[in-house]
């Protein structure tokens, strides 16, 4: 236990009126790869969204290397290590692909090894080299989420959080994507991956929780839950191929 | 790359050198050209600074002519009440005109953390042009400190040629224009884009919204007090109608969006343009120049959406 690095603790978070977290608690080991999965509307980006100090929980607690995130906004948690691509990416689309990528290393730990940064940035992603001057919104689906995921890692960031990296990415494209979450997690960052892709999720994840409709369903290692019959039926849809 | 960054470093430092000259070949005090291009340097100023906060950051703000006219009457009251001591020469006092600057920033600051704290997109707009009445009001109702409706008189002794207005207003136009090409090669100019891009992406990555909206707001606030210091200056009579006028609210959006808003000359050109335009309407059809001016904007978002400066890569593409 000793090297937890995310401890979410019984955490309720509304959207007005509509609780859209009730009771969640998650932990995120120091290294690991940890998969939210669980159908649209679950929370799952909620969750995210509350880590990253961009939601405020109404109860519970969260705790980033023993320190509470809670009340901090969302700069203030970016600063302590912690950095989200957003579902959609959030790609400054009008700014060019090395301006996105000198963005990413704004937190002030970051900004001291920008160029080695930059350096790795392109070595892990020769693409995005050969575009450095275009602007983002002018790349195809595959780089842009491949310039999302390298301008958060300019933040060097202690955890990595991917909101549905896959979406909208053809077959080829998306099993790239998790080669690649794969690779930053066998380099050392840990990384809370939420998909709805669950077969390639469990596939690649240590640990994984099952969301339905703002609470924890099931939580195992990734194996396990994908051997789950449960899982099976509801998310990877063997019933579903009976009718 | 580099050759056309040398190219228009060249074409900008020839049009200034060009600009220095035109006293020296005209009448000054008769030539409506001097008056002409000492309207278009103010214009410049303010549309720069709405450039920063409107364009770049995105915060659209429709109370500059708060800013305007808090600038140019931080000069008069100072000069009036003879704030900067009784020795002391007003007449173009550059402490005077950096004050004039400083006091709509300070404002800005204050108004801004409620008000960029609280409201988003077009309830933003709303509210700064809630501020631009507000000031309104304030210097309306301010007695002998700010001389009520009728506004403030200033010594127009002092006053000889055009000259000094010309330059002057020339040197705040070429300052707002680098600074803002400083300004935004610059962290804090990425930052500004990066909100005016996505928000919660922005602040994802560690950028303080916030904070970079209230400075866009003061910048902002700061090169149109300046550029109002200077026109109480020239008009020697600072009173709501003549500064606190909601022209200069609108005037500086109209140059950013005709030349090109978020782009460093953008603003330049539009002013120069709208300052021509206003010239030929009033000469032209004195009583229906507003409805040219209105004619203009709306075939302008039709047909060139990105500005003028937008032009050359649009057709470059075609």
């Amino acid at each position: 236990m000793e090297n937890l690095l995310l401890e979410v603790n019984g955490i309720d978070v509304f959207y007005g009126d509509v609780q859209a977290l009730a009771n969640v608690s998650i932990q995120v080991e120091q290294g690991a790869i940890v998969a939210l999965v669980g159908a649209n509307g679950a929370g799952k980006s909620t969750l995210l969204k509350t880590i990253a100090g961009v939601k405020q929980p109404s109860r519970g607690d969260i705790l980033f290397q023993n320190q509470p995130l809670c009340g901090r906004r969302a700069e203030q948690v970016a600063n302590m290590g912690i950095v989200l691509v957003p579902e959609g990416r959030g790609l400054f689309a009008n700014l060019t692909v090395l301006e996105n990528l000198k963005l990413g290393a704004y937190p002030v730990k970051a900004r001291a090894h920008l160029q080695e940064s930059l350096n790795r940035a392109f070595e892990l992603f020769p693409v995005l080299k050969e575009r450095v001057s275009q602007k983002a919104g002018a790349l195809s689906g595959g780089q842009q989420q491949m310039l999302a995921i390298a301008r958060a890692l300019m933040a060097m960031p202690d955890l990595l959080m991917l909101d549905e990296p896959s979406l909208g990415l053809s077959p080829l494209i998306s099993k790239e994507i998790f080669e690649l979450i794969h690779t930053l997690n066998e380099r050392g960052t840990t990384i809370l991956l939420v998909e709805q892709n669950v077969n390639q999720a469990l596939k690649i994840a240590q640990n994984a929780y099952v969301m339905k409709t703002g609470s924890i369903e099931m939580q195992g290692s990734g194996l396990e839950l994908l051997a789950n019959p449960e899982v099976q039926e509801a998310y990877i849809g063997k019933r579903w191929s009976k009718t | 790359m580099k050759d056309m960054k040398t190219f228009y470093t060249g074409l900008v430092a020839l049009i200034v050198l060009g600009l220095i000259v035109v006293p020296f070949s005209v009448n000054v005090e008769r030539s409506y050209l001097i008056y002409f291009l000492f309207m278009a340097f103010i214009y410049v100023v303010i549309a720069q600074g709405w450039n920063v906060v409107g364009g770049y950051a995105g915060q659209i703000s429709l109370g500059q002519h708060a800013f305007f006219g808090l600038g140019a009457y931080t000069t008069a009251m100072f000069w009036v009440h003879g704030l900067l001591g009784t020795g002391a020469d007003y007449y173009f006092n550059p402490l005077l005109m950096i004050l004039s600057g400083i006091v709509p920033a300070i404002v800005a600051i204050i108004v801004g953390i409620p008000l960029l704290s609280r409201l988003r997109g077009d309830y933003f707009a709303l509210g700064s042009l809630g501020l631009g009445e507000i000031i309104r009001v304030f210097f309306v109702k301010g007695g002998d400190i700010t001389g009520a409706q009728d506004g403030l008189h200033l010594p127009s002794g002092g006053y000889e040629s055009m000259l000094p207005y010309y330059f002057v207003g020339l040197l705040l136009a070429v300052l707002a224009t680098v600074g803002v090409y400083f300004i935004m090669r610059s962290r804090i100019g990425m930052a500004f884009r990066a909100i005016n891009e996505d928000e919660v992406s922005a602040s994802s990555h560690g950028i303080n919204i916030l904070y970079y909206k209230i400075l866009a707001f003061a910048v902002g606030a700061f090169f149109t007090g300046v550029a109002g210091s200077l026109y109480g200056i020239y008009i020697f009579h600072v009173n709501p109608d003549s500064v606190l006028n909601i022209n200069y609210g609108l005037y500086p959006i109209l140059m950013c969006v005709l030349g090109g808003s978020a782009t460093i000359f953008g603003p330049v050109i539009g002013s120069f343009f709208m300052a021509g335009v206003f010239v030929i309407a009033e000469q032209h059809f004195p009583m229906i120049h507003p409805i040219i001016s209105g004619a203009l904007i709306v075939l302008v978002m039709r047909f060139m959406p990105t500005g003028i400066v937008g032009l050359k890569s649009r057709l470059q593409r075609d």
